[in-house]
């Protein structure tokens, strides 16, 4: 049983998540298409009704179709990244295990709400998607993804001007929601952002290697700095 | 002191317990798609218990009784395949023994009844549930109302998904086949040797198994 108290070589496990229609299957089929050149990657998607996230990537020619594995997620897609991760641990190891050594494993969540993170137990770093055209104001509104996941991704910001929303006014919020960690606003036609993605992703498969990387917890609704207390029940809205 | 077995059995048989448990319907998921209503689930439950779930305990039982005594997992492991014709129920079986085992390496590391099933190929879950009873000191009879009770609850948690449902229905159906779970663990807590286990498959059950593994649309894993 691989025992996870003390540090091993394996691949580093990126989790992707944020509410449905954000652009995670489209982020993770970003960053395969990027990196499957120089980096052995691993795919685990968490649908919620269907496989078709797994059936997305797949289709999408970025990764060898084994390479992407689907965990059923029995409706609960919170529970299996966060109280009882084993199904995708399992995955997880299984996909280790056939092509060892991969260097990422890439955990889609389901598409759940606002509140939905990674457990630290299995990702060791996680990225949070938004979508520009879901309004400028939800990075305002928060949440322990948006605040304290360690990447924030604002994306398809190509479509911002069609949308009525302010690019940089909603980076700025998020920026500020997130006390200084790190947001990039991400579009496909936009090279220049999707060179700052894969700098980060790289940046923390080195902390990763090189035993640095420390999996935090983006953490339930816990109290912090830049709200009140009051606030924290708008968490709860289901997206 | 060792945990009464009551306490191990509420353990064991709650639904917190981190075996990727939410991602199971014990077939229902399929039935229902094939037009299986909620007016038939406590037959479906009692068919399951007469079946599939006969044979599931019967292993379970029989497993324990090897890891106890020493004898090889090999023959109950063949007994179980035997008995289990679905490719798809018998993968997943194997995965819900992988998710048990990963819990049982860890609360009972040193036990060598997990330890022996930690070092089989790809055991079942009934061998994997054998030898969580031989190692926490569970007897045969609750280990088979173990086998039961899970069983007849993963079914009445998936209908809350699956079927629009009072949940106190659901807990209703659970309580009335508490005799049938009661019945079947008298039929198996005896049973000693592979050839003893109950050969009782039920054929819908098994092709809406096969049908599951490969849709497209799951809630479910299976």
């Amino acid at each position: 049983m691989p025992d996870h108290t003390t540090p091993t070589p394996r691949a580093l496990r990126l989790g992707v998540c944020g509410p449905v229609g954000t652009g995670k299957s489209s982020l993770i089929a970003l960053l395969c298409r990027e990196l499957a050149a120089t980096l052995e990657l691993g795919v685990v998607t968490n649908d919620i009704y269907t496989d078709e996230d797994a059936r997305f990537l797949r289709s999408a020619g970025v990764l060898d179709a084994d390479r992407i594995r689907a965990v059923e997620t029995g409706a609960c897609p919170h529970t299996a990244i966060r109280d009882d991760i084993t199904a995708n641990l399992m995955a997880v190891e299984e996909l280790e295990a056939d092509y060892a050594p991969l260097d990422v494993v890439l955990i889609e969540s389901g598409g759940d709400n606002l509140t939905a993170t990674f457990s630290p137990a299995l990702v060791d770093v996680q990225v949070f998607v938004l979508d520009i055209a879901g309004g400028g104001d939800v990075a305002r509104k928060g949440g322990p993804g948006i605040e304290r996941a360690d990447l924030l991704v604002v994306n398809k910001t190509d479509l911002a001007p069609y949308v009525g929303v302010d690019r940089d006014r909603m980076v700025a919020d998020a920026s500020a929601a997130r006390s200084g960690r790190p947001v990039v606003a991400l579009s496909r036609t936009d090279r220049g952002s999707v060179v700052e993605l894969t700098t980060w992703m790289l940046a923390q498969l080195e902390r990763h290697r090189a035993g640095a990387l420390v999996p935090a917890d983006p953490g339930p609704m816990a109290p912090h700095a830049h709200a009140h207390p009051h606030d924290h029940l708008h968490d709860h809205v289901h997206a | 002191m060792t945990p009464s077995p009551d306490l191990l059995l509420m353990l064991l048989a709650d639904a917190r317990l981190p075996v990727a448990g939410h991602t199971q319907s014990a077939g229902l998921e399929p039935a229902v798609r094939d037009g299986l209503a909620a007016a038939h689930v406590p037959a479906y439950l009692r068919a399951r218990l007469r079946t599939v779930t006969a044979v599931e305990a019967g292993v379970a039982v029989v497993a324990r009784a090897h890891l106890l005594d020493g004898r090889p997992l090999a023959p109950v492991e063949a007994a179980w395949a035997a008995r289990t014709p679905s490719a798809a129920m018998r993968r997943t079986s194997r995965g819900q023994a992988k998710a048990l085992l990963r819990l049982a390496g860890r609360l009972w590391p040193d036990a060598p009844a997990v330890r022996a099933v930690l070092d089989t190929d790809a055991p079942s879950r009934p061998v994997a549930l054998g030898a969580v009873a031989a190692a926490c000191g569970l007897g045969a009879a609750e280990l088979a109302r173990l086998v039961g009770y899970d069983d007849v609850q993963t079914v009445a948690a998936a209908a809350l998904k699956l079927l629009p449902l009072d949940p106190a229905t659901s807990t209703g159906w659970v309580h009335d086949v508490l005799p049938d779970v009661e019945a079947l663990a008298r039929t198996v807590r005896d049973l000693d040797s592979p050839a003893a286990v109950p050969a009782s498959g039920l054929p819908q059950i098994e092709a809406w198994a096969e049908t599951h593994a490969v849709s497209a649309r799951r809630l479910f894993s299976a």
